[in-house]
């Protein structure tokens, strides 16, 4: 409104290349890093590495903690979403369809996972469990990512409950449906996107989880993050870290792609039929 | 069933769950600063762990360091973030593509972030290496933990910034082009326009984005362990260490957690004040 | 107070035509309605007016001078939006006097002003209340208010009633030209209302298609509509084709007078509240079915297949079913400009 298109174009331009540059050149890196051959290495003054092989994927693999690390991550996350989802679903539906003195601030409270410093509740989580002698890393890590990422589960399903139209609630009771099947025909189509996202978004989050993963879990309970932060810092170890990095970065972006679909499809519009 | 069993029970999974963890990790936190819960001695309620830490020059130097990077990045962020979002408020050729990779850093976890930087700023790094290519130097000059965290602040303002984006792109977008248009036509020009429409209506997103970029930054561990200055610590990295293996002091970090939290506090009230008093003298001048 | 003059003004949105070639005339002090269907281009008219856009083609002038190429800000005009585009973060009394301190107003003109229109517009019990809490009539009142507060010399109203109940429409309206009569501004008022069009203006300019298909006052726009879209757009019409001779045209009912020379073939048309029931009536149909309006009875009438909608007084009373004879004044019907053969 306030520049000429033309410079406007040029701008926009300019920092879309930048941004991208950004973003390809060091990923572009960091597959070529992580391909180098362990029995040449790259070093100045070449442009390429000199030999690409696998051979550092499957060294990682055979020789680090990577493959435990994944397992734990990958089993973590799923029972970790599917738990928050169990949880949160009663408190969502009290949020979206009942009213209650003290409703917004309960809300409110929900969220403060999401404000205090991450390492902070790391450390006192971890004071807690010594001092209750919890010895189950898996256990105790679990826990603490699902009250972690409950709020995000309980927004995400609050909105959809929100969505459930009483009128078809009250169609589907008029035509004599039991409770299952008021759940089925006026529920379930309207919340499952809520659901899937949900469950998406505390999966990913999950994964990426560094400072309760760190602090309760090191040094003997991995997962792909703190893996992930032994190589980078001080002591760089570049190839390791690029098998790492692509490992945690690439299936979540790919999840995340998903997610954006899901939480614009369950515009309250599509779902409800009502504007 | 009455209402208000059924009412808690409901709220108990998630809300309960919610409240009764984050109640006792304040808690202890807050009770282990006093000396409670004493893991290498006696319980014994006492000011010595605050005392004794106030006495530590490393302690203010972290409170300083986190204190100063997180005002920074999230003044450095919002000076970005809000140019673009109000430019981004009409859609045009690129305009798509363009908020789309300003959203890029959401996708990118913070570790892997981590290591992006460090591909371009390590000893063997692209602009090192450009750097001796181009025959500027000889040899690699260290640019990763550089001494004054620029580095560091970089990171800050790259993740933080779809943060940001979004909350403000959010307000400025919600502003009705009809709005805009009768201040003009009741003959304001842009900058007032700006000044006395835009800037109060997207005063809370830009509260919002402050208040949320200051806490996550001032938190920070992962970015200050291994792109950040190595002589400073962030409150964050100096808890670790005093709970860690190292000293194993749990009052210690229970002291720098709580004044990590409390500055969090003290942030949020600080950016408050500021945006209203910018968005107040804005309005009258 | 200016005039205002458009001249050849034509608006291109990428592919669409919104405007082509139009020109009309607003004379200093008067209310015009630019009325037509959604997409006759008569709110991009209006923009052009305030200067939110720029015309593809052409000039407008206020009193003469080119205002073509001014910005909104620099313009004597003040509008009121559809959804009344009230600032949500001011109270109705700084709303009010946003204007005015835009124009570097003093202080005490200002706060006179915006008491005095509070005052006139029944907002004084509001004044510090925010938009958000005032019902819609009120907010309509606020942002008529915020318009006059710059004392402008064109007020340009883009559908303002469109959001207000059927009532609360007829009283606004009627305070709106009120208002319009006692500070004195030029007004340029868009709607797809016709009965609003009909009741607020001094002319009313029927925009089709982007072209001006019919201008004139009230009367003439109603009881003479040049086109078929004109008969059709403004209330309901009964339409005739076929040959003229002898001044009347030959239908199923009967003849129809008309004051025209003998064609082969024509278009009439007449409103259906100008007929007149009587017995000795040359015309006659076969009432097909009564609609009761309470002030009105709608006749629907039958004859050789067709159907014809008379309006006579809710006094009558006319079973459905009886055969009615009517008369239609030769003075009231009109020869379509558009119709067949034309």
């Amino acid at each position: 409104m306030w520049t000429l298109p033309r410079l406007q174009t040029l701008l926009a331009s300019l920092l879309t290349a930048v941004f991208l540059l950004w973003l390809i050149v060091p990923f572009a890196m960091a597959l070529l890093w992580s391909l180098v051959d362990p029995g040449t290495p790259w070093s100045y003054p070449d442009i390429l590495p000199p030999a690409l092989s696998f051979e550092r994927w499957t060294l990682m693999w055979e020789t680090t903690t990577l493959s435990t690390a994944m397992f734990n991550s990958y089993t973590l996350a799923p029972v970790a979403a599917v738990t928050a989802i169990v949880l949160a679903a009663p408190t969502a539906y009290a949020f979206a369809r009942i009213d209650f003195p003290g409703k917004a601030a309960a809300q409110i409270v929900t969220l403060t996972p999401l404000v205090l410093p991450g390492f902070v509740t790391a450390v006192f989580f971890a004071s807690i469990l010594v001092s209750f002698g919890v010895y189950s890393r898996y256990g105790a890590i679990l826990l603490g990512h699902v009250v972690l990422f409950i709020p995000y589960a309980v927004r995400i399903l609050t909105v959809s409950f929100a969505q459930v139209n009483q009128e078809v609630i009250n169609a589907a009771r008029d035509l004599g449906a039991s409770g299952w099947g008021v759940f089925r025909a006026a529920f379930w189509p309207v919340l499952k996107p809520g659901v899937l996202a949900s469950f998406l978004i505390v999966f990913i989050l999950s994964i990426e989880e560094f400072a309760l993963a760190f602090i309760v879990g090191s040094p003997s309970f991995t997962t792909i993050p703190t893996i992930l932060f032994s190589y980078l810092g001080y002591d760089f170890i570049r190839p390791n870290a690029a098998v790492v990095a692509l490992i945690l970065v690439v299936p979540n972006v790919l999840l995340m792609l998903v997610l954006e679909r899901l939480l614009q499809s369950a515009n309250p519009a599509n779902v409800s039929g009502k504007g | 069933m009455p209402k208000a069993v059924k009412l808690a029970l409901l709220l108990a999974p998630a809300f309960g769950l919610v409240v009764v963890m984050m109640s006792l990790v304040i808690w202890r936190a807050v009770a282990q600063s006093f000396g409670l819960y004493n893991f290498n001695g006696e319980d014994l309620l006492s000011l010595r762990h605050w005392a004794e830490m106030f006495a530590t020059r490393r302690y203010w130097n972290a409170l300083e360091w986190s204190a100063y990077v997180a005002t920074t990045s999230a003044l450095i962020t919002l000076a970005i973030a809000y140019p673009l979002a109000l430019w981004l408020r009409k859609p045009f050729a690129g305009s798509y593509l363009l908020s789309a990779l300003l959203k890029a850093p959401y996708f990118v976890p913070g570790l892997v972030a981590v290591f992006l930087l460090l591909n371009v700023i390590a000893f063997h790094g692209i602009v090192n290496q450009a750097l001796m290519w181009l025959g500027l130097t000889d040899r690699p000059i260290r640019l990763q933990n550089d001494r004054n965290g620029y580095g560091l602040i970089a990171l800050q303002v790259w993740k933080q910034l779809p943060l940001a984006f979004l909350l403000l792109q959010g307000a400025v977008q919600a502003i009705p082009d009809p709005v805009l248009n009768a201040a003009r036509d009741l003959g304001a020009g842009p900058v007032a326009r700006f000044r006395k429409v835009v800037l109060p209506l997207t005063a809370r997103a830009m509260q919002a984005a402050s208040i949320l970029i200051f806490i996550n930054v001032a938190g920070d561990f992962t970015f200050q362990a291994t792109v950040g200055p190595t002589r400073e610590n962030s409150l964050a990295t100096l808890m670790v260490q005093y709970q860690g293996t190292n000293y194993g002091d749990w009052n210690a970090a229970a002291v720098v957690g709580v004044t990590l939290m409390g500055l969090s506090l003290v942030g949020a009230v600080v950016f408050t004040a500021l945006v209203q008093g910018l968005t107040r003298a804005m309005e009258r001048a | 107070m200016p005039g205002i003059d458009i001249e050849g003004v034509a608006m291109r949105f990428g592919q669409v035509d919104a405007l082509k070639d139009v020109s009309l005339r607003v004379p200093e002090g008067a209310f015009v309605t630019l009325l037509g269907p959604s997409g006759c281009g008569k709110t991009t008219l209006l923009n052009i007016i305030a200067g939110f856009l720029a015309p593809t083609r052409g000039r407008v002038l206020f009193d003469g001078q080119d205002v073509t190429g001014l910005r909104p800000e620099a313009r004597d005009t003040a509008m009121c939006f559809q959804s009344y585009a009230l600032f949500p973060h001011l109270s109705v009394q700084e709303n009010i006097a946003f204007g005015p301190r835009q124009k570097r107003l003093e202080r005490a003109e200002t706060a006179r002003r915006v008491t005095g229109l509070m005052e006139q517009l029944g907002l004084a019990p509001h004044a510090a209340k925010l938009p958000n809490a005032l019902s819609g009539g009120q907010q309509q009142r606020v942002a008529l208010a915020r318009a006059l507060a710059v004392a402008p010399g064109v007020v340009l109203f883009d559908e303002p009633l469109s959001n207000l109940d059927a009532k609360l429409r007829d009283q606004v309206r009627t305070e709106i030209r009120d208002l319009q009569r006692r500070v004195g501004f030029t007004a340029v008022y868009v709607t797809h209302d016709q009965a609003e069009a009909l009741a607020m203006s001094d002319t009313v300019f029927l925009l089709n298609g982007g072209v001006i298909e019919q201008s004139g006052g009230p009367r003439d726009i109603y009881f003479r509509p040049r086109t078929r879209f004109a008969a059709d757009f403004i209330g309901a019409a009964n339409l005739h084709d076929g040959p003229i001779s002898g001044g009347a045209m030959d239908t199923p009912f009967g003849p129809v007078p008309v004051d025209a020379p003998d064609a082969a073939h024509r278009t009439l048309c007449w409103r259906p509240e100008v007929v007149r029931l009587t017995e000795a009536g040359a015309l006659s149909g076969k009432v097909a079915h009564v609609a009761f309006q309470g002030g009105w009875l709608d006749l629907f009438v039958t004859a050789g297949g067709q159907t014809l909608r008379l309006q006579v007084s809710g006094t009558h009373d006319i079973p459905e079913g009886a055969t009615i004879r009517f008369d239609i004044p030769r003075e009231a019907v009109v020869v379509l400009k558009d119709g067949a053969n034309a």
